[in-house]
């Protein structure tokens, strides 16, 4: 006890407001200082003030209208200071009242401006990934720049959206792409000078395992795509990051990488220290309709057909709901989680089989999910107490057009959507079957998720509404319009003993609160 | 993966051409044909990449402005590859830049399904199977008529709007009738509805609203059947009955 006091001073000395490493191992309670809130990707806060018994009285706390595009990244929280997003801006507001602390404004060099995921920490200090690739730190006390470094060349397609993650003294960041053919990659950067320690990129070298899954001659492999969109989980006992990969290029048009293409559309395990990859799996073999693997693959310990297993589970836009053993990358469960047309079945090593059929086509293909997918970037979540991994799923149908002729470039197609809904689905990890269904209207949802100890779900759905459900059931508990759609992730805290639910309507923050007492 | 298609091409296309100012026809097709006697044997006629790289991929492409990145390396050649220097000069770089530029673009806007997408490309089906299918299976003449609403169809849209539109066509909007547990029922144009709420505007144009938990909302959706449909029909079906509403001109 006394030695925790004396590194809690020490600490306190050496940071300042900032934030202490030993929170990224806790749940989080009085912290929310990852994306995920905390390494396992679970989004499932342990806080219980607001719970089954009492949601339906949630009441407002304050909002904080940032007017500055729609708000698409997760806040953080730390010592009371909200840290939040949207390309190119940054804002500190005091977690207590909404008022802002600061605001910090990026001149970036064109690139792409479709949103932004939030910031990572360490220390007094926090990590921006920026529309033209960069890696920004400021300090975390009044917004000012440290130092800023290319991630990679935005003149060639490269952006990046996402929330950097803090693994000791490495900030993993990852890029994006879309339209163009570049190679994907992980970089690890110091967290005080801003070098790289390493770079993984998502493709094999020529030669090396994974190599022959693409043609052999030419530059399919070197341009293949596979970006590093979304933030990855951590296991610190098994000292394995993981991240999922995104889809290969051209994507629509496979003609020119005939092959599994890997690591494109996969799940890999990777040393933090060293950046060697340790294993993989792939839910999208030769992806050809942008279903990209990115969404959050999260990690939870728990009984598995009797045995107590180190599991991963993850809900991948096409649709399919895959759980794996986290030490091995070995699949113990595939199924899909909503209504799909394109698979003929599941192969040995756990994957969907694409039919042929269901390729783009010139004359138009018919595929449920379309492209955006049956979930997409928005948060899963994980219950330990219910034992449900909760998912906001969308039926899409979309006619698949391949537009490439002669050797494909960029998209080389596109598919039309003709319909949509959506709706949050309670998934029982051991079997994959839905044990309860929320609909959430027409359209195409992008809402997140976070559940808590409180029994609770928050999302959104389709109409602007915020909502808490029941998490063992799906009952609606509360809602309010908030004059927007929410298309960001709940996180949660708890200040002075109260606690706060933060969720985003539009470019608006709304935090949400039991009635306090006067 | 993209969050938003539309936007992203444009952003893109707006970030990538900033250098390609829209050169005239002349200058592409001048740069094309000098492309093809100077560089297309080991790039490709196409730049996309023969026995040399794929140039649309290239960094300094994607760097150039006016020939500025690539002029020097057409003049000087890269000897340690294999590739010989060439005497052309400013105007003749600049025109090759132009139509190398216009190869990135067309890379770019590979994703473009818009309207102006070819007939040829779409017209594989048979459009007496695909009548048949609209008088037999589809079901169609429950609701529509190629004598009636469908008449002349395939003129009165281009046809991956038609093709989009046989599988959902928009605009048709649903109505609504509720029913108070006591009062008035209430029919109109579906405003709204979801969980929570439901909302009408009636015949004389005034909105109405209501809580879902007081109101019975009995919702007709006429475009039912065509969502139906989505999970009946496989590719031939569609090929087929696109043939034939095409062919009603």
């Amino acid at each position: 006890m006394r030695a925790a006091i004396c590194l809690a001073m020490a600490f306190a000395a050496a940071y300042g407001q900032g934030l202490d490493p030993g929170a990224l191992l806790r749940p989080p309670t009085d912290t929310w200082p990852t994306y995920n809130g905390d390494y396992s990707g679970r989004r499932f806060s342990p806080l219980k003030q607001i719970n089954t018994e009492n949601a339906g009285s949630l009441t407002l706390a304050w909002v904080y209208p940032a007017h500055n595009g729609t708000i698409k990244s997760t806040p953080l929280e730390v010592n009371g200071i909200l840290y939040f997003t949207v390309p190119d801006n940054v804002w500190a507001l005091d977690a207590r009242t909404g008022r802002q602390i600061w605001h910090y404004h990026y001149q970036s060099n064109g690139g792409d401006h479709i949103g932004h995921r939030g910031v990572a920490m360490y220390g007094d200090w926090l990590y921006f990934t920026t529309p033209d690739c960069h890696l920004v730190s400021l300090h975390a006390k009044d917004g000012s720049v440290r130092w800023n470094i290319e991630l990679a060349d935005v003149k060639l397609g490269y952006f990046s959206t996402m929330a950097p993650l803090v693994i000791r003294n490495h900030v993993i960041a990852g890029v994006s792409g879309d339209v163009t053919d570049i190679p994907g990659f992980l970089d690890s950067i110091d967290p005080e000078t801003g070098k790289q320690q390493w770079r993984w990129y998502t493709r094999p070298n020529s030669g090396e395992p994974g190599s022959e899954t693409w043609p052999k001659e030419g530059d399919a492999m070197s341009h293949g795509g596979g970006m590093t969109w979304m933030t990855g989980t951590y296991d610190p006992d098994l000292n394995l990051l993981y991240w999922g990969i995104g889809n290969p290029n051209p994507v629509l048009a496979g003609s020119g990488r005939l092959g599994e293409n890997l690591y494109t559309c996969s799940i890999v395990a990777l040393n933090p220290d060293t950046g060697k990859l340790a294993w993989h799996f792939q839910p999208s073999p030769h992806d050809v309709h942008d279903w990209d693997a990115v969404q959050t693959p999260v990690v939870f310990d728990a009984e598995f057909h009797g045995a107590r297993r180190k599991l991963l589970a993850q809900a991948s836009r096409n649709g399919y709901f895959f759980v794996l053993d986290r030490t091995n990358g070995k699949n113990l469960l595939t199924k899909a989680f909503t209504e799909t047309n394109w698979s003929s079945g599941i192969d040995a090593l756990g994957r969907p089989v694409a039919k042929a059929a269901k390729d783009p086509t010139p004359d138009g293909s018919l595929v449920e999910p379309g492209s955006d997918g049956a979930t997409n970037w928005m948060s899963p979540s994980f219950n330990p107490l219910t034992g449900l991994f909760y998912v906001s799923a969308r039926r899409i149908f979309s006619e698949f057009y391949l537009t490439a002729e002669g050797k494909p470039e960029g998209w080389g197609g596109r598919d039309r959507n003709i319909w949509a809904n959506s709706v949050l689905e309670a998934i029982d990890y051991q079997t994959g079957e839905i044990r309860w269904r929320h609909e959430l209207g027409r359209g195409e949802g992008v809402a997140g998720i976070m559940t808590t100890a409180g029994g609770v779900l928050f999302t959104a759905d389709n109409s602007g509404n915020m909502m808490v459900l029941d998490a063992a059931n799906g009952r609606t508990l509360w809602h309010a319009a908030a004059g927007g759609r929410m298309e960001n992730c709940p996180m949660s805290y708890e200040l002075d003993g109260r606690q706060y639910v933060v969720m985003a309507a539009g470019d608006m923050l709304f935090a949400w609160a039991s009635p306090e007492k006067h | 993966m993209s969050f938003c298609r539309y936007l992203l091409a444009a952003a893109c296309a707006a970030a990538f051409c900033q250098a390609a100012d829209h050169p005239s026809k002349e200058a592409l097709d001048r740069g094309q044909k000098l492309f093809i006697q100077s560089c297309g044997f080991c790039h490709g006629n196409d730049a996309t990449g023969s026995r040399a790289p794929d140039l649309v991929r290239s960094p300094s492409v994607n760097h150039d402005e006016n020939g500025n990145a690539i002029g020097p390396i057409i003049r000087s050649g890269r000897p340690d590859k294999g590739m010989p220097g060439f005497p052309l000069s400013d105007a003749q770089i600049a025109d090759i830049a132009a139509f190398l530029q216009s190869r990135v673009l067309a890379a770019l806007n590979s994703n473009s399904v818009g309207g102006d997408y070819p007939l040829q490309k779409l017209l594989t089906g048979n459009a007496a199977a695909g009548k048949a299918f609209f008088e037999g299976a589809g079901g169609c003449t429950g609701c529509h008529s190629v004598t009636g609403d469908l008449s002349g169809i395939g003129r009165k849209f281009q046809p991956i709007n038609l093709q989009s539109r046989i599988l959902y066509p928009g605009g048709a909007r649903s109505t609504v009738t509720v029913t108070p547990a006591s009062g008035k029922q209430m029919s109109g144009i579906l405003v709204m509805i979801d969980e929570f709420n439901v909302a009408l505007r009636d015949d004389s144009g005034w909105y109405h609203s209501w809580p879902r938990n007081q109101v019975q909302a009995k919702v007709n959706d006429p475009l039912d059947g065509h969502r139906k449909l989505l999970y009946v029909y496989t590719d031939a079906n569609i090929h087929d009955l696109f043939a034939y509403l095409e062919g009603l001109k």
